[in-house]
Parts: structure tokens; sequence; C-alpha cells
């Protein structure tokens, strides 16, 4: 054996076949490279096609395409004043106006018998906030800029229906079609037809519903992890609470939704599409998260300043309260904000408890039947008009923005505040 | 008066409470200075807190308790009048009737659609004012005496700070049981409704039956359609099976690059790029699958030469959801390349082995159980994940491996039952909760051996 070993051949290095072997586990070490470079750019690149392809529809969802309509108000009127829509009386006296019926006969006296059709559901309010801005309107002849239907807005913006194609063609050889901001998105609700929906119902839902969830994720979640950091013996119930919240963190977010339709909806009789029962739901949904990130903040403040309140004699409510507390703060709010952001891109458990009704008016009051953003997105994807793709893309822009500021938000107090013990 | 400014009136008074406990303490502590019976046991604010939380605890309890319960006693005073012997005494109608004209009374509405319902608005107004009117005078009675026994209680050496803390002890407690009843409710009511279900359904049509068709009228020994089979498929297909082709390759790779290659700089920039597509919410993915990924894979199959190319096709979803899922598989992977001791990989690099070799046969090897655990907990977000499939997958059940035809998944089919207009206890609704407990039973045995994985595997390096 010794012998065998004492005639071996040493290795030639630089043969050819040695520097073949190696350029082999090179060219292997390179493959593996790009193979790695390969899935992150993939990665990037889905998240990126899919930011572009969501930017480039939604945009043409905050404009509108709007049509000249000459108003002849004297006329049309019958002699209103600018004196009688303004004071406390406007409303009222627009409302005896018959402003549908005045759009009416201005659109068919300029675009032919059919000249209403070519409009929105939205015009009439339209004009209505133009006259109650500016009163002195009423006493002349105006050119007004108004929405047209959603298959022209359609046929204007990209390929829409022969027929309509054809209209648009006719009108803008007039010159009487333009591109306009489209407020109403902001500022309105959902309604039939894409060119009158507006988020603002659905955004002013989400907040509400917000609200609850912070108001009862944020204490509960603060104190349970404050209580298991801090106080909690080492017994079974501690350990049962602690699987609990390290289960409900993972627990799919569908079944809070059957969870709040079982014991909200059908045990306690709430509201149903409430802001209440699901800012309830998302609530038992985020607290879990907060108290996670509110144990670890709590965990990295250095016991030194325990023992040293506790040293001048602080009791140990008053240690955690005016000392921990504190310092574990900026953590406990950077946690606290993700969670509310995975709350406000949450759709399964709302779809539950039933907040996928049509809302035509924004919702006053916590009880009132209300949708969210998320679950409005989700209800406009579902609408066979194709004038709902690019209303979809355009709530989903604003969602992104609300979560990337939220996000930054979280972020930015992480460097902040953050203390490196 | 509403239930809003009532509870900040009893906040207010509350404040008030606070005020005059702190200020008689603070008359104990001018006394006691110089005088012979020593110090004030507690700070003056501790007083005040006791006086304060006295009088609001029962108060807002009281409050919750009363607005829960007063519907239906309102309710029950308006049908105990004579005039209400003439409603219709189908339950729709009558329902319909009652709560237009409660919403009248409440100021919600302003005109009546049904006739019936204009008559009853000032029983319902009266009914309303009295019991409203006995829920203030109840919250305030309340809040007085809570708060005038505390009053009397303070003494110089009344422990009002160990009182409080108690409270406050207890508070915490609370808040952190709330975790356990949140558990035991979602258990408790998947059960109940489950058992309503068995009850109808035979559990082995459930489980080992292949044909998912429910139907609402439910005869027993039959065939309802309630064979979940073809849901289990359609769910291990796409969120264990084309999701995880996706996310597993994808993530790891990721890991090992932005670990193990990439210079400090652009593993700064790519982490959170990364976390973004953790962060982007699911309803966004599913519009994106439906709108410009199905159609795609559609038309690539038709390409191909699959006639029966679905636009609703599992591999659309199963793909989006994989992307989803390639920052948790990436974080879960880089975290255990982390935790293999440093000497491994020195000892293997000292030897000779290039870089890739190195993770390869060392590094991955031992960070295996860790990869594992993640993947475990990959797949049991996937298989919860819900409006991915929603949008994107389709609502019929199939029992195929056919990557672009149409498949239902659990999540899809709770949605689809529960969406529409049944009662609770239809079978329909009751089926939703059965999918649920099976959802909720494999995601907690897989977050479960997921967790005991990565955290066996940890003890071992540590």
């Amino acid at each position: 054996m010794n012998k065998a070993a004492n005639n071996r051949i040493p290795t030639d290095w630089n043969g050819a076949i040695m520097q073949k072997r190696i350029a082999g586990r090179y060219a292997a070490e390179r493959r593996f490279k790009a193979m790695g470079f390969v899935a992150v750019a993939l990665s990037t690149l889905f998240l990126a096609f899919l930011l572009f392809t969501m930017l480039g529809q939604g945009v043409r969802g905050f404009q509108r395409t709007e049509i000249a309509v000459d108003f002849d108000f004297p006329t049309l009127t019958s002699g209103a004043t600018a004196a009688s829509i303004t004071g406390a009386n406007a409303e009222g006296a627009l409302n005896s106006m018959d402003l549908p019926g005045i759009i009416e006969l201005a659109m068919s006296q300029q675009y032919g018998d059919k000249g209403g059709e070519l409009l929105t559901s939205a015009a009439v309010a339209n004009v209505r906030q133009m006259l109650l801005a500016d009163p002195q309107l009423i006493s002349g002849k105006q050119r007004l800029w108004l929405p047209v239907d959603s298959r022209l807005d359609v046929a204007y913006k990209r390929k829409g229906e022969p027929a309509a194609e054809k209209t648009v063609e006719t009108l803008s050889q007039n010159d009487v079609l333009r591109t306009g901001f489209n407020w109403t998105f902001l500022t309105g609700a959902d309604a039939t037809d894409p060119s009158a929906v507006g988020i603002w119902a659905a955004f002013k839902g989400s907040l509400m519903t917000m609200a609850i969830t912070l108001l009862l994720a944020f204490p509960v979640g603060v104190f349970a992890a404050l209580y298991l950091e801090e106080y909690a013996p080492k017994n079974k119930l501690t350990d049962m609470i602690e699987v609990s919240i390290n289960n409900l963190a993972a627990v799919p977010s569908i079944i809070f939704g059957l969870l709040g339709l079982a014991v909200f909806l059908t045990m306690f009789g709430m509201p149903r599409s409430s802001a209440l029962v699901g800012g309830l739901t998302l609530a038992l949904m985020t607290m879990p998260v907060i108290v996670i990130a509110g144990r670890n903040a709590v965990k990295s403040v250095p016991p030194s300043i325990r023992e040293a309140a506790l040293g001048i004699g602080a009791s140990p409510v008053q240690v955690v309260f005016h000392h921990v507390l504190p310092l574990a703060l900026p953590g406990i709010l950077t946690g606290t904000i993700i969670g509310m952001a995975r709350a406000l891109g949450e759709t399964a458990p709302l779809l539950m408890i039933g907040m996928r009704a049509f809302i035509p008016t924004a919702p006053q009051g916590f009880t009132d039947a209300a949708t969210a953003l998320p679950v409005q997105i989700y209800l406009w994807s579902d609408e066979v008009n194709q004038g709902f793709v690019e209303k979809t893309s355009a709530a989903i822009i604003v969602l992104l923005i609300f979560l990337l500021g939220m996000n930054a938000l979280a972020i930015y107090l992480r460097n902040r505040f953050e203390t490196r013990w | 008066m509403t239930g809003t400014a009532l509870l900040f009136l009893v906040l207010g008074l509350g404040l008030v409470a606070w005020i005059a406990g702190r200020a008689r303490a603070a008359a104990f502590v001018r006394a006691a200075k110089g005088g012979p019976r020593g110090q004030v046991n507690s700070l003056p604010s501790y007083h005040g807190w006791f006086v304060a939380i006295c009088a609001i605890i029962p108060a807002v309890f009281f409050m919750f308790v009363w607005q829960t319960i007063s519907p239906a006693l309102v309710t029950n005073t308006v049908l105990a009048s004579p005039m209400t012997t003439d409603l219709p005494q189908d339950g729709f109608a009558r329902a319909a009737i009652l709560s237009e004209a409660r919403a009248i009374a409440q100021g919600f509405q302003t005109t009546a659609f049904q006739a019936q319902s204009e008559k009853l608005v000032p029983l319902y107004k009266n009914a309303l004012a009295y019991y409203s009117w006995i829920g203030m005078a109840g919250t305030l009675a309340l809040l007085f005496a809570g708060g005038a026994f505390a009053f009397t209680r303070l003494k110089p050496d009344f422990r009002a700070r160990n009182k409080v803390e108690y409270l406050v002890m207890l508070a915490l407690l609370f808040a952190s049981l709330i975790a356990i009843f949140t558990t035991v409710g979602i258990f408790a009511s998947l059960i109940f409704e489950s058992y309503q279900f068995f009850s109808m359904v035979s559990p082995f049509e459930f489980l080992i039956g292949t044909n998912w068709n429910p139907k609402n009228i439910v005869t027993p020994g039959a065939d309802n359609g309630y064979g979940a089979i073809p849901l289990f498929w359609g769910t291990i297909f796409i969120g264990a099976i084309i999701a995880m082709l996706v996310a597993i390759p994808l993530g790891l790779m990721s890991a090992i690059f932005l670990t193990q290659y990439a210079s400090s700089n652009i593993r700064k920039l790519m982490k959170p790029i990364l976390e973004i597509l953790a962060g982007v919410p699911t309803v966004v993915y599913g519009y994106f699958a439906a709108l410009t990924v199905a159609p795609a894979i559609r038309d690539f199959a038709v390409m191909l030469g699959v006639s029966n190319a679905a636009s609703d096709n599992a591999l659309a979803a199963g793909i989006v959801m994989g992307v989803m899922i390639i920052p948790l598989v990436s974080s879960m992977s880089d975290d255990s390349i982390a935790a293999v001791p440093n000497a491994m990989r020195d000892g293997s690099l000292a030897m000779g082995a290039t870089k890739s070799e190195t993770i390869k046969k060392v590094l991955l090897p031992a960070a295996l159980p860790g990869v594992v655990g993640g993947v475990l907990l990959a797949v049991s977000r996937a298989i919860g994940e819900t409006m991915i499939v929603v949008m994107a997958a389709g609502y019929t059940a199939n029992l195929t491996a056919n990557p672009f035809d149409t498949i239902t998944t659990v999540t899809v089919q709770i949605v689809a039952l529960l969406t529409g207009d049944q009662d609770f206890g239809s079978p329909h609704t009751l089926a939703a909760f059965a999918l649920g407990l099976a959802l909720f039973i494999t995601t907690f045995l897989l977050n479960y051996v997921a967790l005991r994985v990565v955290k066996r595997y940890r003890e071992a390096y540590e």
C-alpha cells in the first residue's frame, strides 16, 4: 500500500485534462451565478411588468373624454337669473329647474335627436356643480365641456365598438371632443356606468374599516405584547396564548371571514356589510401581527433600563409604562403600520361578511352598508363593460400609492427612531 | 342622544372624576405635610385614575350591553302594539317594512316606499326614544354610582396605586386572552357549522366523493354533489405544485444570489424590491393574472395545439401565486443559509471547491431543513390564498392534471358558496364552513410541522 502511494505520479495541473476539468468547473460556477442573477431579474421584471401594466391602463382611468355642449341658458331655463341660484335656496332652485331635461334639450339641438345619449349620467351632477360654483353662467350662452358616455369614452381613448368609433370620428372632425381630468373618479361612488364611477365611497369605507381595526388591534396588540414579554409567568396558560398567537398569524385570511360571518353577523346580529364588522374582523387578523412586532420591540429594550427603574423604586407597572413602552414604541409603530397596510389590501374576509354590496353613496356611519377599496377593485374587475378595465387599474394605482406610502412611513420611522443599544 | 355622543359624555365625566379624585388626594398631601399621620400612600394621579376607572368601566360596559339588546326590545314593543296586527305574516316582507319604518324613525331615510311602514314610524319613534332614554339614564346612574363609591374610599392611607396597577394587569391579561378567544371562536364556529353540515351530508361523500356540484336540497343517502376531492386536488395542483414550481427555484436562487454573490449595494437595492412583491395586495395579483397572464397563456396553449385551453386556466393562477410566494421562500432560505456556521463554508472553500460547489454540496445540504420548513410555510400560504384563484382560476370542479384546463380550489368554492343569497342554515353555507375546517386543519398542521422543523434545525447549530 505504501509502495503504491510512493509510485503515484503527481497530478499534472497544467496538463490538458486538468485544465479542461478546471475550465468545466469554472463554467459551472458561471452558470450557477447566472442562474441566480436570472432568478432575481425575473422576479424584478415581473414586478416591473405588473406595475407597468397597471400604470399604463390606470392613467386612462383618471382621464375622461369631454364633449362641447352649447347652452343657451336664458332660453332653456326661460329666464332664470344668477340671483335665483345663489344663496341658501340655490340647491332647491336648481332642483326645480329640471336640469336633466335642459341638458337633453341642449344636446338634441346641437347633436340631433339622440344627442342626449352621448352624455354619461354623471353629466347632470357636473352641470349642477358648475352652476353652483359660478351662478353667472346661467345668465348667458355658454359652452360647457361635459363627460361623454362610456362607449364613446372607450372609443376615443383606444379601440371601441364600431358604432361608437364612427360617432367619435364624426365628432372629432368637428373638434368638439377633448380629454380632461376625471374628478368624478376621485369624488364619486360606484355606478353602473363606468364613466360615472368614483372611488371615494369605497375609499371612505376603507378608512372607516381601518379606523375600527386600529382602534381595537393596536391597544390589544400592545397590551398582549407587554404582558407576554414582561409579566407572563411560565405556565400552561402562557404557552397556550403563545401558540394561539403564532397560529393566528398563519391562519388564511378567508377563515377570519368565516369567523366574522358566524360570530359577528349570525350570533351577535351586527349589521351586514358594515364597516364595523369589517373592522372587527380585520382587527382579529391584524392583532397577532402587532403582538409579534411588539414583542420583538419590547425584547430589544435592554434589561439595564428596567433594573435602573426598579432600583430607584418604580413598581413593575411603572417600569413598563414609564420606561420600556416609550422606548419600544417606534418598533411597535413600525409593526403596526405594516400590519395595517396588510389589512388595507385584504379582500377575502370582507367578501365573506358581505362588504361586496353595490354602494352608490358614501357610507355615513360605521353601521351603514359599505365597501372597501380592494373589494371595489374586485367588483369592477368582474364587470363585463370594457370601460371598467381602466377604472379597475386606476383604483389599483390609488391603492398601491397608499400601501407604498404606509410602508415608506414605516421604514422612515424605523430609521429615524430605532435605537441600537 | 346618539351612542357616540353618550360615549363622549361618559368619557368627559370620567375626566371630571379623574380631576376630582386627584384634587382630593392633593388635598391629603397638603394636609399630611407636617401632620402627625405621616405620608399619603399613592401619588394623587393614582387616586384620580382609581376614581375615573370605577366611574367609566361599569358605565361603558352597560352601554355596550344595552346597545346590543335594545334593538330587540324596541322591535318587541312595536310588535306588541295593536297597530301591527295587519302586517304580512311572511317573514321577509315583514322585516322589510319594519326595517324601513325604523330607518325613517332614526332619520336615515326620509320617505317611505311601503305604505304600511309610514304608520309604524311614530311607534318606532316612541319606542326608540323610550329605550334610548333608559339606556342613557342607566349609563349615567352607573357612572355616578361608581364614581361616588370610589370617591368616598379615598383616604390618605388608601393604596390607590396597588388597586390601579391590579386593574392594569387584569387589562393586560385580558388582552392576551383575546388571542385564545379568537382561536377558540374560529375552531368552535367551524366545528359547529361543519357538524350541522355532516348531519345532512355524509362525511364519506364529502371526503372521498369526486362529484362537486352542490345541490341546495339534500337527500340523505343519494349523491348530492358534495364530493370535495376535485377541490382538494385543485388546491394542491395550483398551490402546492404549480406555484411551488415557480416559487422554489426563483426564491431559492434569488436568496443564494443575493447572499453569496451580489455586492452589498445590489443586495440593499434588491431586497426591498423583492419585499414589495410580498406587499402587493392579492387582489392586484388576481386582476393581473386574470387580465394579462391568463389570456397570454391561453393563446400560447392554442399555439402549441392544446385545443381545450381555458381562459381561466390553472397555470395563470399558479404562476402568479408562485411569484407572490417568492419573497417568503427567499427570506426563509436566506435565514437558514445564514445560520450555517461559517466554519463549514470556509472549510469547503479552503479545500479548493468553487463557490457554487460549496453552495451546492455544503451550504444547501446543511440548510436543507430550514429551506424545507420555509417551503412548507409557503405551501400553507398558497393553499389558503383566495383572491388570486377567485379572480383567475375557474369555478368548475375538474379532476384533471392539465394545467391549461380550468380547475377550482377550496377557497374559490368557499367564496362561491357564501356569496349567493342563501339562508345561513342552508347546506351551501354550511358546506363552506366544512371546507373552511378542512383548510384550517391543513394549514395548522403545515405550520406546526414547519415551525418544528425550523426550530429543531436552528438548535442543531446553536
